[in-house]
C-alpha cells in the first residue's frame, strides 16, 4: 500500500474518476502547447529554451511526456486491449508523476543557473501547471483491477524482432545523447524522462511483453545490443572525450561481471577484488615494452594477457585455498586484509624497500598500445570515412572482452557448476551432504573470478598508458560490490546497469562529486535494507532474500509453469 | 636491552588493537556477525573525545587530568551513540537475511561513517576541517616527558594504554561474570532461543553487546589520539583490520582470546619491523605482517590460540 493509494482508496478514485480523467488530459493539453512557448529569459541554462514557436530538445522531451500522457489517457477512455489486459491507467498514473518530477527539474535547474524563478518565463510556469494538471488528475484515476498481461501477446517473429530492433536503436540513440550532455543538470533531467518512459512502459504491460519477446528470441536480442555497442563508437564523430569514458565504463563492467561470478553465482563475499584487477595490470605493465619495465622480456599480447590472468588466478588460490575452508565470513576480512597487502606490496617493490618490480608509488608509465597482427591500437583509424580514435580501439576490444566474461558467467551459471554454488549458497552443510564438493566448487569461483579480473587488468594497463599502486584501493573493490548490489546479484543485465549509473554518474555530474563516497555507504545500506535483490533481480535472488514472501514465490511459481523453466533465472 | 624495548612498544600498541578486538568478538559471540564498522565506531570514539576537548577544554588551554575522564565519556557517548544507531537501523532489520547482507551492510556504514566525518565535522562551528589529520590534544602527566626505567623508555602515553587495558579487562571480566546482565549475555550467546525462552530480552542483550565494544573502542581512540598525537577519518579502517586479526587469532567469540591476540598481533608488529633483516623490515611493511598472522591463523589454526566457544556456521 503505497502512501497515496491510502489516503485515496478505490473508492473515491472510482467516484473521481471521470474528473481525474479530464484534470489530467488538460494537463497534457498544457504539456503539449507549451514546448511551444519560451521557458527562460536566458539561452545560458540548459538549452536554448527563449524562442517561440520551436521547441529544444528538452522541451521536445517534455512535449514527448504530453503526448505519451495524452496518449495513454485518451486509451484508457475507449481502447480495450481485446484479450489482454491492458494497464494504460497504470501508465498514465506512471506518466503523470514522472512529468512532474521532470518539471520540478527544470525549473530547479533554471532558477539555480539563472539566480531565481523570475528567469522562468510564463510559457514554462504553463508547462508546470500542466504537470501539476496531469499528476493529480492520473492521482484521481481509478486503475485496471487487474495486472496487465501483456506479455501473453505475441506478434509475428519479423514484427517481434523489429521491436527487438527499435528498442535497441533507441537504447543506442539515448546513450549517444546522455553522452554528449555536459551540464549535470541536463543530464539528470534526460535521465529522468528515460526513467519516465521505462516506468510508463513497465506499468502498461510493454516491459513483460518486451521480456518474452527477447527470451522468444534470445540471439537476436544479443545480436542487437553488441550490433548496437559497436555502432555506439561511430556516433561519436571521432572524439575521444566520450570513448575514454565509454572505455572506463566497459572496463569497470567486465570487472564487476568477474565479481559477480564470486559474490552473485558462488556468494562468496571477495573484498578485494581490485587486487587481481591489479596483478593483471601490474603483470601487463611489467611484460609491456614500457620504458620503465623492469623486465626485460615482452611477449606479444595473447601471452600477456593470459598470464596476466594466470598471476591473478595464482594469487586467488593462494588467498582462497587457506580461508575457503572455514567460515564464510572469514573470507570477507581476508580479501580485504588482501587487498590492503597488495597495494602495500606494489608500493614497496620499489627497490628500496624491497625487490626492484613495480617502481614503487610512481608505478610504470608510459605503456605503449597492444600490437594485435601488426594492428596498432594506439592510432587512430577511420573506417567507412567515420574517424575513430585511439580510445575506440579499445572500446572494440573490451567489448569482445566483456561478451567473453558475460559468455562464461552465463554458460557456468547453467552448468553443473553453477547448480553446485546456487546449492551452496542457499545450504553449505546441505550441499555437501548431498555430494557436492564445496569447498572445489568456491575454490573454481574465487580463482576463475581473479583471472577474469588479471585479464581485465592486462587490458586496462594499455587503455590507461600508466599503473600505478593506488588506482588499486578498497574503495574500487567496494564501488565493485556496489555496482553487483545496485544492478541485482547474480544477473548479467543488472550488474551491466549497475557499472554503467555508477561510472557514469560520477562523471556526468561532477558537482556532487564530493558527495559520492557518502551516497555509495547510504546506498549500500538502503538496498541491503529495502531491495537487497538489486534494481533488475533473479527470480531466485528474488526468493532467496524474500523467503517469507508467499505471494512472490506463487507469482515466480507459475511464470515457470509457464515459461517451462527458470529461464529468467540466471541471465537474461 | 633493545629487545625488553620492542616488548615494551609492541604491548602498548597490543593493546590498542586489544581494546578493540573485544567490540568485534562480543558481538560476533552474540549474534554471529562480524561487524566491519567497528572500526569506524573507534575512530568516531577518538572524534568524540576531542570534540568534548574542543567544547569545553580548549578555549583556556586547560590540559590538566580531569579532562581526561570527561574526554573519554564525551567519546564514550558518541560511540556508544553510533553503535546503538548502526545495530537499531543497519543490522537488526537484516537479522533473517542471507550472510551475504549484513555483511555488505557493514562496508556502507563504513563508508558512511568515514565520509560523514570527513565532510561535515569541520562544518561544525569551532570545529577544525577533517579532511586532514587533526592534533589531537597533548595532557600534562599523560604524553608529557617519557619514563625512564633502566634504560628502558617507555613513553606516558603507551603505559596509560596499558593500564587502561588492564582495567577495562577487570571491569569486564567482572561485568561478564558476576552481574545478572553478564550471565544473560553468556546464556544469549551458548543459545538465543532457549535465552529468550527463560525470560532474556534478547534486543536488549545484543544492543548492549554492541555498547561494550564501542565504550572500549572510545577508550581505544583516546589512547590511540594521546599516542599518536593526531588523528582523521581513515584511522579506523587498518585499525580494524588488524584487531579482527586479534581477534580471530584469540579465537573469535572469546573476550579473553581478543585480549591475548590483540597483545600478540602488537608484540608480533613491533618485533618484525625492528628484527626482519634486509629489504622486508622496517616500517613500510609494518602493516602487512597481522595480516601475514591472520592467514596463517586460518591455514593451521582456525579457531584461534584460545579457542572459540561459538561453532563454526559455515
Amino acid at each position: 500500500m503505497t502512501p497515496q493509494s491510502r489516503l485515496l482508496n478505490p473508492e473515491t478514485q472510482h467516484r473521481l474518476h471521470p474528473t481525474g480523467r479530464l484534470i489530467a488530459l488538460l494537463g497534457g493539453l498544457l504539456l503539449v502547447v507549451s514546448p511551444f512557448l519560451a521557458w527562460a529569459y536566458s539561452s545560458a541554462a540548459l538549452d536554448d529554451m527563449t524562442v517561440y514557436g520551436y521547441p529544444s530538445p528538452i522541451q521536445f522531451f517534455c512535449l514527448a511526456l504530453g503526448v505519451i500522457l495524452l496518449g495513454l489517457v485518451a486509451a484508457s477512455w475507449r481502447v480495450k486491449g481485446g484479450r489482454f489486459q491492458v494497464g494504460w491507467v497504470r501508465g498514465a498514473k506512471a506518466a503523470g508523476t514522472g512529468v512532474l518530477i521532470f518539471m520540478i527539474l527544470i525549473i530547479g535547474v533554471i532558477a539555480l543557473e539563472l539566480g531565481g524563478l523570475v528567469n522562468v518565463l510564463w510559457g514554462g510556469w504553463i508547462a508546470f501547471l500542466g504537470a501539476i494538471a496531469a499528476f493529480i488528475g492520473t492521482r484521481l484515476m481509478a486503475a485496471e483491477d487487474r495486472l496487465p498481461t501483456l506479455e501473453r501477446a505475441t506478434l509475428p517473429a519479423w514484427l517481434e524482432i523489429l521491436a527487438i530492433a527499435v528498442v535497441m536503436g533507441a537504447v543506442l540513440f539515448a546513450a549517444a545523447y546522455a553522452l554528449n550532455l555536459d551540464d549535470g543538470g541536463g543530464f539528470v533531467i534526460f535521465l529522468t524522462f528515460v526513467g519516465t518512459v521505462i516506468a510508463v512502459m513497465l506499468r502498461i504491460g510493454a516491459m513483460g511483453w518486451f521480456s518474452a519477446v527477447s527470451r522468444r528470441h534470445r540471439q537476436v536480442l544479443i545480436l542487437a545490443a553488441f550490433v548496437v555497442a559497436f555502432a555506439f563508437p561511430f556516433t561519436q564523430q571521432g572524439s575521444d572525450a566520450n570513448m575514454s569514458i565509454a572505455t572506463q565504463v566497459i572496463i569497470f563492467a567486465a570487472t564487476a561481471m568477474g565479481l559477480n561470478i564470486v559474490v552473485g553465482l558462488a556468494g562468496l563475499l571477495d573484498l578485494g577484488y581490485i587486487a587481481f584487477l591489479g596483478a593483471g595490470a601490474f603483470t601487463a605493465a611489467i611484460l609491456s615494452e614500457s620504458a620503465f619495465s623492469t623486465v626485460d622480456w615482452h611477449p606479444p599480447f595473447i601471452v600477456t594477457i593470459l598470464i596476466s590472468g594466470g598471476v591473478a588466478a595464482t594469487l586467488g588460490l593462494i588467498i582462497g585455498s587457506p580461508t575457503l575452508r572455514v567460515s564464510g565470513d572469514y573470507l570477507a576480512i581476508v580479501t580485504l586484509a588482501f587487498g590492503e597487502i597488495f597495494r602495500i606490496t606494489m608500493n614497496n617493490l620499489d627497490g628500496t624497500d624491497g625487490p626492484l618490480l613495480t617502481n614503487g608509488s610512481n608505478g610504470i608509465p608510459g605503456i605503449p598500445g597492444f600490437n594485435l597482427f601488426g594492428f596498432e591500437f594506439d592510432d587512430p583509424h577511420t573506417v567507412l570515412g567515420i574517424p575513430l580514435g585511439r580510445f575506440s580501439n579499445y572500446y572494440f576490444l573490451l567489448l569482445i572482452f566483456l561478451a567473453f566474461v558475460i559468455l562464461v558467467f552465463t554458460r557456468l551459471n547453467n552448468s553443473r557448476i553453477g547448480r553446485g554454488w546456487v546449492a551452496i549458497r542457499e545450504d553449505e552443510k546441505a550441499a555437501e551432504a548431498m555430494g557436492v564438493n564445496t569447498f572445489g566448487l568456491k575454490l573454481f569461483a574465487f580463482a576463475s573470478g581473479a583471472f577474469l579480473a588479471g585479464m581485465a587488468g592486462a587490458i586496462k594497463a594499455h587503455a590507461d598508458i600508466s599503473v600505478t599502486p593506488d588506482q588499486f584501493v578498497f574503495l574500487e573493490s567496494a564501488f565493485l560490490l556496489a555496482a553487483i548490489v545496485l544492478g541485482g546479484m547474480g544477473t548479467v543485465l543488472g550488474v551491466l546497469v549497475g557499472a554503467t549509473l555508477l561510472k557514469l554518474l560520477p562523471e556526468k555530474l561532477r558537482f556532487v562529486s564530493e558527495y559520492r563516497l557518502l551516497a555509495f555507504g547510504l546506498l549500500l545500506i538502503l538496498m541491503m535494507r529495502f531491495r537487497p535483490e538489486g534494481l533488475i533481480p533473479s527470480q531466485r535472488r528474488q526468493l532467496e532474500f524474500h523467503e517469507e514472501d508467499e505471494e512472490l514465490a506463487e507469482r515466480i511459481e507459475e511464470e515457470v509453469e509457464e515459461t517451462g523453466a527458470l529461464k529468467g533465472a540466471g541471465a537474461l | 636491552m633493545e629487545f625488553l624495548q620492542q616488548l615494551v612498544n609492541g604491548l602498548s600498541l597490543g593493546a590498542l588493537y586489544a581494546l578493540i578486538a573485544v567490540g568485534y568478538t562480543v558481538v560476533y559471540g552474540i549474534i554471529q556477525l562480524i561487524n566491519f564498522a567497528h572500526g569506524e565506531v573507534f575512530m568516531i570514539g577518538a572524534f568524540g573525545a576531542l570534540s568534548t576537548w574542543l567544547i569545553i577544554g580548549s578555549a583556556n588551554d586547560n590540559l590538566s587530568l580531569w579532562l581526561l575522564p570527561v574526554m573519554l565519556l564525551g567519546g564514550a557517548i558518541a560511540s556508544v551513540g553510533v553503535a546503538l544507531l548502526m545495530e537499531r537501523y543497519a543490522y537488526r532489520p537484516l537479522r533473517n537475511a542471507p550472510r551475504l547482507a549484513p555483511l555488505i551492510t557493514a562496508i556502507g556504514v563504513s563508508i558512511f561513517l568515514q565520509e560523514l566525518v570527513r565532510l561535515f565535522y569541520g562544518e561544525v562551528p569551532g570545529f577544525p576541517d577533517a579532511k586532514r589529520a587533526i592534533p589531537f590534544p597533548q595532557i600534562d602527566y599523560v604524553t608529557g616527558p617519557a619514563i625512564n626505567v633502566g634504560g628502558l623508555v617507555i613513553q606516558r602515553a603507551a603505559l596509560f594504554t596499558l593500564i587502561a587495558l588492564v582495567i577495562c579487562s577487570i571491569i569486564l571480566f567482572i561485568f561478564i561474570n558476576r552481574s545478572r546482565l553478564g550471565r544473560a549475555m553468556q546464556a544469549t550467546s551458548q543459545d538465543p532461543d532457549t535465552s529468550r525462552l527463560m525470560g532474556i530480552n534478547v534486543d536488549r542483550i545484543i544492543m548492549l553487546a554492541f555498547a561494550i565494544g564501542a565504550a572500549l573502542a572510545a577508550v581505544a581512540g583516546l589512547a590511540w589520539g594521546l599516542r599518536y598525537t593526531n588523528i582523521d577519518f581513515r584511522m579506523g579502517f587498518v585499525a580494524g583490520l588488524k584487531a579482527f586479526t586479534a581477534a580471530v587469532l584469540g579465537g573469535i567469540g572469546n573476550i579473553a582470546g581478543a585480549v591475548v591476540g590483540g597483545l600478540v598481533i602488537g608484540v608480533v608488529e613491533a618485533m618484525a619491523t625492528a628484527y626482519i633483516p634486509g629489504r622486508f623490515g622496517g616500517s613500510a611493511w609494518k602493516d602487512v605482517w597481522a595480516f601475514v598472522i591472520l592467514i596463517l591463523v586460518l591455514v593451521f589454526r582456525p579457531q584461534g590460540l584460545l579457542g572459540s566457544r561459538v561453532v563454526d556456521r559455515a
